[in-house]
């Protein structure tokens, strides 16, 4: 059986969240979820398996999602990041620092299709796992 | 004994005391070594200096004392000699319990014929409240954007919590029917909400269409086109500009349309492309949805018309255009038209005379 990349999903409304879950599941990755970013800190420091974080910017909570991802990419510069905001577009160098930004709403299709992306362009172990 | 009658330089100073008394900007007229010559009412008023005392006084005594600084006098001194110019300088005029003023003030030079007599004219611009409207202003215009970002994010954040709702309800339920169509809810709202992120970049109440029909149809491509090699969907559009209320609905029917070719003009993974056209030419427009599908069914009157194409014919109409279907031979050209009739017979006289 192939191992499955595991995405870390933070998002702090909780249908969203389920929602983006489910279907990253559907498309034959395994997920964890945290609802802040300061949650999905500790989940990061307790597991070595995260692949990739997809998070949402504004968060409550001490930090936002920002921080998460410059933190993700100070500490675990393998795990690729994908940060999503309803918010006005980070700055052309938030973007080069982090990784990947898709705007508020997006449709999961182009958030999978940028995990893919991001997963292919990487001299990958595990081989990109096809869609059901 | 008859009085003479001044001689006339004499006449020549009093007219240029009285033009400088009664100017309405606060003005001083001093002489080389900065002595008020004369000083305009509006000066006296506005800067609470005894009129009876100004005149013959040295610019330093003035008042408290307060016109005594040095960069000035000397600035002013040199602009006697003829080798400099006060143009706009600005200075805090410091008094004793009075509130500072902030002053912009120019000075010339007088050049006139038959005098060996240097006199420099000073005015004096008091733009303290002026200053403190336009903080005031920026302010309050800094504070609409930041209202304006967040009232962005909140609707970007409600338009996701909805499309994820829908597409989870679409997960969970059994009929096939009822999955595709909470699926098209979803592409509408999505529809609506690529305006929301076209109006929320342009930072002004209208949208260029063109950006938006393309954000659009990319949107719409990335779920529902499983073959881009197969089928293409693009968008031919010139750079009109139209109001948000309109954008919306125009999105709406491109949205149905696109979704409507997509399911029906190609079955069997038959190859084709979808065209998104708009133009407009003065108050007339044309946006058409043009496919090289199969076409539609010749007995399309029987079949109950579906959400979709009431939905566009909804809007067409709000829109004040008109659907027209036209079989292509391969596929099918729906556009909606809008063509500007005057209807009363004085307006087309009145735009024939323009």
């Amino acid at each position: 059986m192939v191992k499955k990349t595991v995405i870390l999903v933070v998002e702090d409304e909780a249908l969203i969240r389920m929602n983006a879950i489910e279907t990253l599941e559907d498309a034959g990755f395994a997920t964890v979820e945290a609802g802040s970013a300061g949650d999905a800190m500790k989940i990061l420091e307790l597991r070595s398996d995260i692949r990739v974080v997809f998070t949402d910017i504004n968060m409550p909570g001490t930090f936002d999602g920002m921080r998460l991802a410059r933190l993700v990419r100070d500490r675990w510069p393998p795990i690729h990041l994908v940060v999503t905001s309803g918010l006005a577009l980070p700055t052309a160098e938030d973007i080069a620092a982090i990784g990947k930004f898709i705007p508020k709403p997006y449709r999961l299709e182009h958030v999978i299709a940028t995990i893919r992306e991001l997963l292919d362009g990487n001299a990958s172990p595990e081989p990109a796992i096809k869609a059901a | 004994m008859a009085p003479h009658a001044p001689p006339a330089p004499v006449v020549a100073l009093n007219l240029a005391l009285a033009v400088v008394a009664s100017s309405v900007a606060p003005l001083l007229l001093l002489d080389k070594d900065l002595m008020v010559v004369a000083a305009s009412t509006s000066f006296c008023r506005n800067f609470q200096i005894a009129p009876e005392k100004a005149q013959g006084c040295q610019l330093a005594e003035l008042g408290g004392g307060e016109w005594l600084v040095p960069q000035l006098s000397s600035l002013l001194k040199a602009t006697a000699a003829g080798f400099a110019e006060v143009e706009a300088y600005e200075m805090d005029l410091v008094r004793k319990d009075r509130e500072d003023r902030h002053l912009v003030l120019n000075a010339k030079k007088l050049d006139y014929a038959g005098s060996e007599d240097i006199r420099l004219v000073l005015s004096v611009v008091d733009v303290t409240d002026a200053r403190l409207a336009e903080k005031l202003h920026t302010g309050l215009l800094k504070e609409k954007g930041v209202l304006l970002q967040e009232l962005h994010h909140r609707v970007a954040n409600s338009l996701q919590i909805i499309a994820s709702v829908l597409l989870q309800s679409a997960r969970k339920v059994q009929s096939e029917e009822t999955r595709l169509h909470l699926h098209d809810a979803h592409h509408r709202v999505m529809s609506v909400a690529a305006l929301q992120q076209q109006l929320a970049a342009s930072k002004l109440g209208d949208v260029e269409l063109k950006p938006y029909l393309k954000a659009l149809c990319e949107s719409i491509g990335a779920s529902m086109i499983r073959d881009h090699e197969q089928l293409t969907l693009s968008v031919t559009a010139d750079d009109s500009l139209t109001t948000a209320d309109t954008s919306v609905s125009m999105g709406l029917i491109v949205t149905e349309l696109v979704i409507n070719a997509l399911k029906h003009a190609f079955p069997d993974n038959r190859k084709g492309a979808i065209i998104v056209d708009y133009h407009s030419r003065g108050p007339n427009w044309n946006l058409s949805v043009i496919d090289d599908g199969v076409g539609m069914p010749a007995d399309q009157g029987s079949t109950k018309a579906g959400l979709g194409s009431s939905i566009v014919q909804a809007l067409a109409m709000q829109l004040g255009g008109k659907v027209i279907v036209t079989p292509c031979n391969p596929g099918t050209n729906v556009s909606i038209q809008h063509t500007y009739v005057p209807v009363i017979v004085g307006q087309a006289a009145a735009l024939g005379a323009v």
